[in-house]
């Protein structure tokens, strides 16, 4: 009986601590935070290091290889966007999934919106899909399987697709489907800038642009001519090869303010 | 007097708790999804999104039923999954899709599929809501396109509001479809065999089942484990020494895959005849005299194969016998999984 008294009083007093303890100060003005703004990602794809314009539907030859490529489909994954404070702290996009694809103008750039006003200094974003969507079932958005980058045999994202015509490939074509999310076959890429130093500011009145440049003919970098290889439909060390040689080159180019 | 009340309001509380029949064969009493046996264990499958519905898995039905999945309206789900003989196409040993493409492995039975941690004889799907994009999809299947589905169902007078009910209004997505099917699929639980009833205690075994149960304690158990009867593994059973279809290896890539399939369950094996991928034994008697001796040695053959399993005939029929104890009738018979059309 003692011993249910005592806790009683202990807990009042528990009770009373964590009510003063959450108390608001009121006559603490509250700051007004300024309205959040957006940037915007912007993939500019040049072929070679020449760095010709490169779109689909062209003739391209491919200064290593030789081989005369004329691209039908060239689409990707770009996912888990997110950008550093100079004060240290983060802001990630939410369900960051998209489709940079190259028959779709509006999709070479990424809007990202609502974020925090402030100044930035580094972006981060992923090439390919994150292994825990690729093993979490039914997805939304640009993760939905009606965007035909999900194999349907062998469960998993297709996070970039290379298709087109070439007379140094059997059948004259080529079909490249690279993904692969674990162990040796991972290709999930993270990819950092620094916006070579500048910094990135974010207000409701602009809207900064982030020029990125990609090189399709990396995809051959190391990788054998078409005459030899012209179809990769799964994860493996060849679909790995092709789609790192891609990613690890993607570079900031500059930064629009 | 006060503690009083309160022990009275405890007892009470424990009371609801346990009045709950540990098992009952309809499926989804609760938002917690479809019940069974405390002898199973968790279920892999869970959604912190996909709530369960009785709305949801009776859409999931009727998309399982109806041939609108399929490009030319001529195959559902349910033409190889029939629930008589538990979701298996009996008696065929490959599939016919539309335009009479025939597939190039057997139909599996469907049942306990919360607890499958891979599907498709290979295992190339891993998870339950895309399961059913494989099927639909394939040329020698349903041959069917996703965003052709969805408009089909969205200009669809009667699916529109029911996908409404479920999911709230907008557009039908492939995620709310996907959901549907994977709650009428996970609803579809196995667990009222005879052998469940011996498992709790509410009937014995005949002397021969009691045998065959033994026996297969020994030589079956460690692949086809208690109480799910599989053990969601891959095993090369000996079936070929040169594999025509290298199964599991054609997803990993791993040479100690090639020959490996997965490891079915064998609850409502009676009625899911024939057997293996390719369907090639048509009875249990077959499928026992394949294990004990004409096991093929290969490179991965399972080690505990090597030898065959050594079994005389009056042990292969107590195994048999053991068997039929595990086909549940209760789950081919309920009403809630046959054709709402």
């Amino acid at each position: 009986m003692k011993f249910i008294k005592w806790a009683s009083l202990m807990a009042i007093a528990l009770i009373l601590i964590l009510q003063t303890a959450c108390k608001k100060t009121t006559n603490e003005p509250i700051p007004t935070p300024a309205a959040p703004g957006q940037f915007a990602i912007e993939f500019e794809h040049k072929w070679g290091m020449m760095q010709t314009p490169f779109s689909l539907n062209t003739l391209q030859v491919h200064p290593m290889t030789g081989d005369s490529l004329t691209f039908t489909t060239f689409r990707y994954y770009v996912s888990n966007i997110k950008v550093k404070k100079d004060d240290g702290t983060w802001w990630s996009e939410p369900y960051s999934y998209h489709i940079v694809d190259l028959a779709n103008t509006a999709s070479l750039e990424i809007e990202l919106d609502d974020v925090p006003a402030g100044n930035y200094t580094e972006l981060q974003y992923t090439m390919g899909v994150d292994s825990l969507r690729n093993v979490s079932g039914a997805q939304d958005g640009a993760l939905s399987v009606t965007e035909g980058m999900f194999w349907n045999w062998n469960s998993g994202y297709i996070m970039l697709k290379a298709e087109g015509t070439s007379p140094d490939a059997a059948n004259n074509t080529y079909l490249f489907h690279l993904g692969g999310f674990s162990g040796s076959n991972n290709i999930v890429t993270v990819k950092t800038t620094n916006f070579n130093g500048a910094t990135m500011s974010i207000a409701s009145d602009k809207t900064p642009h982030v020029h990125l440049v990609a090189n399709p003919a990396r995809l051959w970098h190391s990788s054998p001519s078409v005459s030899t290889k012209n179809t990769i439909h799964m994860p493996g060390a060849e679909a790995k090869t092709m789609a790192l040689d891609f990613y690890t080159n993607i570079s900031f180019d500059e930064l629009h303010q | 007097m006060k503690r009083m009340i309160s022990f009275l309001f405890l007892g009470l509380m424990l009371l609801a708790a346990c009045s709950k029949d540990p098992f009952s064969p309809n499926p989804v009493s609760s938002n917690e999804g479809p019940d069974f046996p405390a002898y199973f264990p968790a279920p892999h499958y869970q959604s912190a999104e996909n709530i369960w519905q009785k709305n949801r898995i009776e859409l999931g039905r009727r998309l399982f039923y109806d041939p609108i999945l399929s490009s030319d309206s001529s195959v559902s789900c349910a033409s190889c999954h029939h629930a008589s003989h538990a979701f298996s196409d009996f008696g065929k040993a490959l599939s016919t899709g539309v335009n009479g493409a025939i597939g190039n492995r057997n139909s599996p039975a469907l049942f306990n599929l919360l607890w499958s941690t891979s599907f498709m004889w290979d295992g190339g799907i891993n998870h339950l809501e895309i399961m059913p994009f494989a099927p639909i999809t394939l040329a020698t299947e349903m041959n069917e396109d996703m965003n052709h589905i969805l408009a089909k169902l969205n200009r669809h007078t009667q699916y529109k509001p029911l996908f409404e009910k479920s999911f709230g209004p907008g557009e039908i997505s492939s995620k709310d479809f996907f959901y549907a099917l994977a709650q009428f699929m996970g609803s579809l639980v196995s667990a009222n065999s005879k052998y469940d009833l011996f498992r709790q205690g509410k009937i014995s075994f005949s002397s021969d089942e009691q045998k065959g149960y033994q026996l297969f304690q020994v030589h079956c158990n460690r692949c086809h484990t208690e109480p799910l009867f599989t053990n969601q593994g891959f095993a090369n059973n000996g079936l070929d020494s040169v594999f025509s279809d290298e199964g599991r290896y054609r997803i990993t890539l791993d040479p100690d895959d090639k020959g490996k399939f997965k490891i079915p369950s064998l609850r409502n094996i009676g009625l899911s005849y024939p057997y293996m991928h390719k369907g090639q034994f048509n009875s249990l008697q077959a499928v026992l005299n394949h294990y004990s001796s004409s096991v093929k040695q290969s490179e991965t053959l399972d080690p505990q194969l090597k030898g065959g399993i050594p079994l005389n005939e009056l042990e292969k029929n107590q195994i048999i016998q053991f068997l039929n104890t595990l086909n549940d009738s209760v789950f081919i018979q309920n009403s809630l999984h046959q054709n709402p059309f």
